[in-house]
């Protein structure tokens, strides 16, 4: 059975820009794929090669077996970043609009939406408007999702809600494809692909992304002092509340910095989170 | 204070469409006004017929330009003026001569009137056709429709499509299992219809109020209507895909609408105007839609007086309305997918 996505060495430039290079990917059923990336990764280039708005320059791309297609464009969800509804148009007559277009009979308002079902889009919440565009994209009973930063700017549980509805969905059968750059979001994939300009530079589960990328927590009574230390000294440092954290460094290095500038300090080694290994990539 | 007038400056040196509405539409506005805002007429061809024809024609004032007598067709000289073969047709069969004027030229007839009354009462006999009190409204109702169908294709409709880029929707049309044809039609067919139902609306409401006469045949000018609202259509799909806002749109529309008003021959007679500025006027869709209107409805013109018009109309309606769609269309599918994009 051949996979519902298939992104095969796909590149696609703009003049002399390359704006996704090289890039291959897969979304199999009932899996949820997370690609991750800075702003300007490539991730909204390579989802608009899927979705069969803008060719490749390059490489072999697949939905559902064949070529972009009308066809497959039925079999599929779409959730843009700017969410697609129409904002002059009741909630109800949003989902009438994507079930005719989709001919898959009258979809059901979601019980959240049900008190709003003819109030004019426009005068929705986000958190109403981004539940219209799940319940429109998933109407047609679509085998892959694409989901495009999903939950940006909807509140914590709303966006627990959300995140449910796609678990259930990719419980189901359904192949779930979905850029993020909230990390708790990347959590809940079961595989990821980190892009860093227009490059898959790395795959798998979020063990895999993190790698051997390592993390030293630094203790000080002067967390301010050791911050300031280590950054001049060209670290990449951060935050974790008043301890400082410096990634992909070595311990050595750590504890000599603050030593020359006599920092009170105790150095020990710790997981690298997902951020932290973005980060360093991205350095 | 000082800070906000130096951003604004900075903002609209980088807003071209805004610094041509500002600097170059005024020049050309005065240009083209200079020239075309001109109601005299200096030549009115006129079609000498009857056995005194040579005698009447030799006695007439420069202002008339004789036809060549091979040139007049063999027809009444009431046919004579409804198929525009001439201004004014002087039929010297009668005693005195009578003068056959088209009232549906308006300013063409009130200097040819003007001109044949000094020759006195006993000279000739003047009979004004198709608007016989010279009437303005019934000259320009049938143009105020083609400039009411003008403003609904270009400027609700760019606004309207303008509206699903600019709200991100044209995307999702995109990803959604619908032929770029599909929505092409699905978009243009509302705003066709509603232009229809404006045009019913506003035809009758000139008769009615304003007692234009509706000399000929409705279906003819039902189609003629048609035509051109599919070059309106078109130059309002146009118009959104060459941009990006619905401010943008409106730009584009007003400098599309302003010299159909202007150059399309119902405020200032295209004869009127110097030639380089009259053929602006030729190439502008309204000036055929005025022709037909005006020929239909007050002198009861058919389609062998007004092929020319139509044809011109249904000319620029195919290469006008194909452009638009293809724009559109490369907007909703970019390019064909090939399985392999090659490597």
């Amino acid at each position: 059975m051949p996979s519902l996505l298939r992104a095969d060495g796909v590149t696609r430039t703009f003049g002399s820009f390359t704006a996704v290079d090289d890039v291959s990917l897969t979304v199999e059923p009932g899996e949820v794929v997370g690609l991750l990336g800075a702003n300007g990764a490539g991730k909204t280039t390579l989802i608009r090669m899927i979705l069969g708005l803008l060719p490749p320059t390059s490489g072999d791309l697949e939905l559902f077996g064949d070529a972009p297609s009308r066809a497959g464009r039925a079999r599929l969800g779409y959730v843009p970043q700017g969410l697609g509804l129409w904002s002059s148009l009741t909630a109800v007559e949003n989902l009438d609009f994507v079930d005719d277009t989709f001919g898959s009979g009258t979809s059901e308002l979601p019980p959240e939406l049900k008190p709003v079902a003819n109030e004019l889009v426009a005068d929705l919440g986000l958190g109403h408007q981004r539940q219209l565009a799940f319940a429109a994209a998933l109407g047609h009973g679509p085998e892959l999702l694409v989901l495009d930063e999903p939950t940006s700017g909807v509140d914590p549980l709303s966006r627990s809600r959300l995140w449910d509805q796609i678990h259930d969905h990719a419980d189901a059968g359904v192949g779930v494809l979905v850029t993020t750059h909230y990390m708790q979001e990347a959590q809940q994939c079961d595989r990821l692909v980190l892009m860093s300009r227009g490059r898959a530079v790395a795959a798998g589960t979020e063990r895999d992304i993190i790698g051997d990328t390592v993390a030293y927590e630094v203790d000080s009574p002067h967390w301010q002092r050791t911050f300031d230390v280590l950054g001049s000294a060209g670290m990449l440092v951060t935050l974790s509340g008043t301890r400082v954290r410096v990634v992909d460094g070595s311990g050595r290095a750590v504890a000599a910095a603050l030593e020359g500038a006599g920092v009170e300090h105790t150095v020990h080694e710790a997981h690298a989170t997902l951020e932290e290994a973005m980060t360093a990539r991205e350095r | 204070m000082r800070a906000m007038i130096l951003k604004e400056f900075r903002e609209l040196r980088r807003d071209r469409r805004t610094m041509a509405m500002l600097v170059i539409m005024p020049i050309v506005l005065l240009t083209i006004f200079g020239y075309a805002a001109n109601f005299s007429v200096d030549e009115i061809s006129t079609a000498v017929v009857g056995d005194s024809a040579d005698a009447v024609e030799s006695q007439l004032p420069d202002l008339f330009v004789p036809l060549d007598a091979a040139d007049i067709p063999d027809e009444s000289p009431e046919d004579l003026v409804r198929d525009n073969v001439a201004d004014v047709v002087i039929d010297t069969s009668t005693t005195p001569p009578t003068a056959y004027l088209d009232g549906s030229s308006l300013f063409m007839a009130q200097t040819a009137d003007a001109a044949l009354g000094r020759l006195g009462p006993d000279a000739i006999t003047i009979d004004i056709l198709f608007n016989p009190d010279l009437e303005t409204s019934a000259v320009m109702v049938p143009a105020l429709i083609g400039l009411i169908l003008t403003f609904i294709g270009t400027i609700i409709t760019s606004i309207g499509l303008v509206k699903e880029r600019q709200n991100g929707t044209i995307e999702q049309l995109a990803v959604m299992p619908l032929k770029p044809t599909d929505v092409i039609i699905g978009k243009i067919a509302p705003y066709f219809i509603l232009a229809s139902l404006d045009m019913v609306i506003i035809t009758l409401l000139g008769v009615w109020i304003f007692d234009v006469p509706f000399n000929g045949s409705v279906w003819l000018f039902a189609a003629g209507g048609a035509i051109f609202l599919f070059v309106v259509l078109g130059l309002g799909v146009l118009i959104s895909t060459a941009s990006q806002t619905q401010a943008q749109a409106i730009q584009l529309a007003i400098m599309m609408l302003l010299p159909q008003v202007l150059l399309s021959g119902f405020i200032f007679p295209l004869e009127s105007m110097p030639e380089a500025i009259a053929w602006i006027g030729r190439v502008l869709p309204l000036t055929y839609f005025v022709q037909i209107s005006q020929g239909i409805m007050l002198r009861g013109a058919d389609f062998s007086s007004l092929w020319l018009p139509f044809v011109v109309l249904i000319g620029m309606a195919v290469v006008i309305f194909t452009a638009a769609v293809l724009r559109f269309r490369r907007d909703l599918a970019p390019t064909r997918h090939s399985k392999k994009a090659g490597k």
